[in-house]
């Protein structure tokens, strides 16, 4: 039988940390002022976002989905 | 820092970026995988993820998409109930027919979409290997980063690399089939050659002259490209390609086959397979080269199970694949049952280090694709393993036919095209050797002109059943 999930005492190096603080301020504004940007601004930014989700993902770190915020 | 705190809100500000100049392939340390940590975990926390992460699924899809939510109501699953990989068994099997019938029901899509139409940059629908109607697909930005990821593992898992020159021999249309592949290697750092839209001479030369180094396409075009660069008298063994990906077809991992496709390109060829209703790969050959594919299981749940019972097969046992995906959130996939034949074995089969089941063989076949003939179980894959071991033999196609308006028949048509090979012999040899595997099944093997059995650039068609009667068992075929 597999263990149940429990958050395991994971530890990030500092260059990945970086990584998630950029993709929570791109999601941050995309979310909360994405109307402010110029369209080069907004669909590059979800590009961007985009792809380090799957940095997020790929360090298991549940960051669900995009499709509210246009990704 | 803990996953906890990484909810924290963000305090990083990045110094002011330095011009640089970025090479490709520069300082990427050059680890045999491309997520060490998903492809080397432990089993049971990779069992563990796999729980987590299918809560999470069962959770969206209930929120989302109401025909899963009645499914799953129906089957009285929750989120909250989900405690081991056990329970994914409460979950109802999603299959084909069912996803064909809400799109014809709610054309154009069926009500299964978790995000609005308007959110999708992108769509795709099946090359139609079974059915009648094909399955259309939409995703959006995010998944078709997924898409490329999924491939990221393959490609790189094989010893791509950034300096590569990766060529696609790929038609590039609604046909999902490398698109995803094409964005993994520009995702790697490779220079991309898209190869669309080009005649196989053209795609042969191309390969030449940009010293292409790693060549995509199905295992069948493989070998047409190799038969033409022989006609142009060009040297493909000796020439700059060290790798060819292979999809589309079971053939990738018929060891017959694989070697012939890798003594004509004088390079190591690995198979991958996907299906466009997860919309990328979830398996893939690893540069060690076990005879089987990895499943990238932290992406997906992949069962196997009893065509006909649908109870759960061991390691080693033949089954049906039944697969759960976790990175496509436009379309929620649940236990969808493939029809794809597989053998799951061990991950320790192979030496590279993975932790990841594999699967023996690759694809072993489709169930709809046996034939019975006379009684006897007949796999496409089973013949074609044999024929590629005559590596004299250029194309063929299996046939079947009904003789005397009433008995089965099944023959091999070959084509040899050098003159100096002792063709008779070669026939009777293909004809002996395939009775032997089929229970004494009298199969019939006839030469045929060259260039007269069809070529295939995608998936190959190479059973041609014109039989009025089918199963020996009288049951005629409807007009």
């Amino acid at each position: 039988m597999p263990k149940t999930w429990i958050d395991p005492p994971k530890v990030l190096n500092d260059a990945e940390l970086k990584l998630v603080d950029v993709y929570n301020t791109l999601v941050k504004t995309l979310d909360e002022s994405g109307d402010d940007l110029e369209p080069f601004e907004r669909r590059n930014a979800l590009k961007a976002v985009a792809a380090l989700w799957q940095v997020m993902n790929g360090l298991d770190l549940d960051p669900g989905h995009l499709y509210d915020i246009g990704a | 820092m803990d996953r906890a705190q990484l909810s924290l809100p963000p305090t990083y500000y990045p110094e002011p970026i330095e011009p640089t100049i970025l090479q490709r392939g520069g300082a990427m340390p050059d680890s045999p995988f491309w997520n060490k940590r998903h492809e080397t975990m432990p089993r049971d926390e990779l069992e563990a993820l796999q729980v987590h992460k299918l809560r999470h699924l069962v959770e969206w899809a209930n929120e989302r998409v109401p025909y899963h939510a009645k499914r799953l109501s129906d089957a009285g699953v929750t989120a909250d109930s989900i405690q081991s990989l056990d329970d994914l068994r409460r979950l109802p099997f999603m299959t084909r027919e069912e996803w064909m019938r809400s799109q014809v029901e709610h054309p154009p899509f069926g009500p299964i979409l978790a995000a609005p139409e308007n959110d999708a940059i992108r769509y795709h629908m099946t090359s139609g290997t079974t059915g009648r109607t094909p399955i259309r697909v939409l995703d959006s930005m995010k998944d078709w980063e997924w898409i490329a990821e999924m491939w990221c593992y393959g490609f790189w898992g094989f010893g791509v690399r950034p300096s590569d020159t990766v060529f696609f021999a790929f038609s590039y249309g609604t046909f999902v089939g490398f698109w995803g592949a094409h964005y993994a290697c520009e995702k790697i750092g490779c220079l991309v050659l898209p190869g669309g839209n080009m005649t196989t001479e053209a795609r042969v030369k191309q390969i030449v002259d940009m010293k292409a180094t790693v060549v995509c396409s199905t295992p069948t075009y493989a070998l047409r490209m190799a038969q033409e660069a022989h006609k142009l008298g060009i040297d493909l063994a000796n020439g700059p390609v060290k790798r060819l990906i292979l999809s589309g077809e079971p053939a990738g991992s018929i060891p017959a086959t694989k070697k012939l496709i890798e003594d004509q390109w004088g390079a190591v060829a690995g198979d991958t397979a996907g299906m466009t209703e997860l919309g990328t790969i979830m398996v893939f050959e690893c540069s060690e080269q076990p005879g089987g594919t990895h499943i990238i299981e932290p992406h997906f749940i992949e069962e196997v199970v009893d065509p006909v019972s649908a109870e759960p097969v061991g390691y080693g046992e033949q089954g049906e694949r039944v697969v759960t995906s976790f990175g496509r959130g436009f379309i929620p996939v649940l236990r969808y049952r493939t029809r794809d034949l597989v053998v799951k074995v061990p991950a320790d089969r192979c030496s590279c280090g993975r932790t990841l089941d594999i699967y023996e063989g690759g694809i072993v076949g489709r169930v709809d694709d046996m034939k019975l003939v006379r009684g006897t179980n007949v796999y496409p894959r089973a013949v074609e393993a044999i024929v590629r071991e005559f590596t004299e033999v250029d194309e063929f196609q299996i046939h079947l036919y009904t003789a005397e308006g009433i008995r089965d028949e099944i023959e091999v048509l070959v084509e040899i095209p050098d003159a100096d090979a002792d063709a008779n012999s070669i026939l009777e040899k293909i004809g002996s050797e395939l009775s032997e595997a089929h229970e004494g099944l009298r199969f019939g093997v006839r030469k045929v002109d060259n260039d007269s059995l069809p070529r295939f650039e995608l998936k190959a068609k190479r059973l041609n059943d014109e039989r009025e009667v089918v199963g020996g068992a009288g049951e005629r075929k409807k007009a």
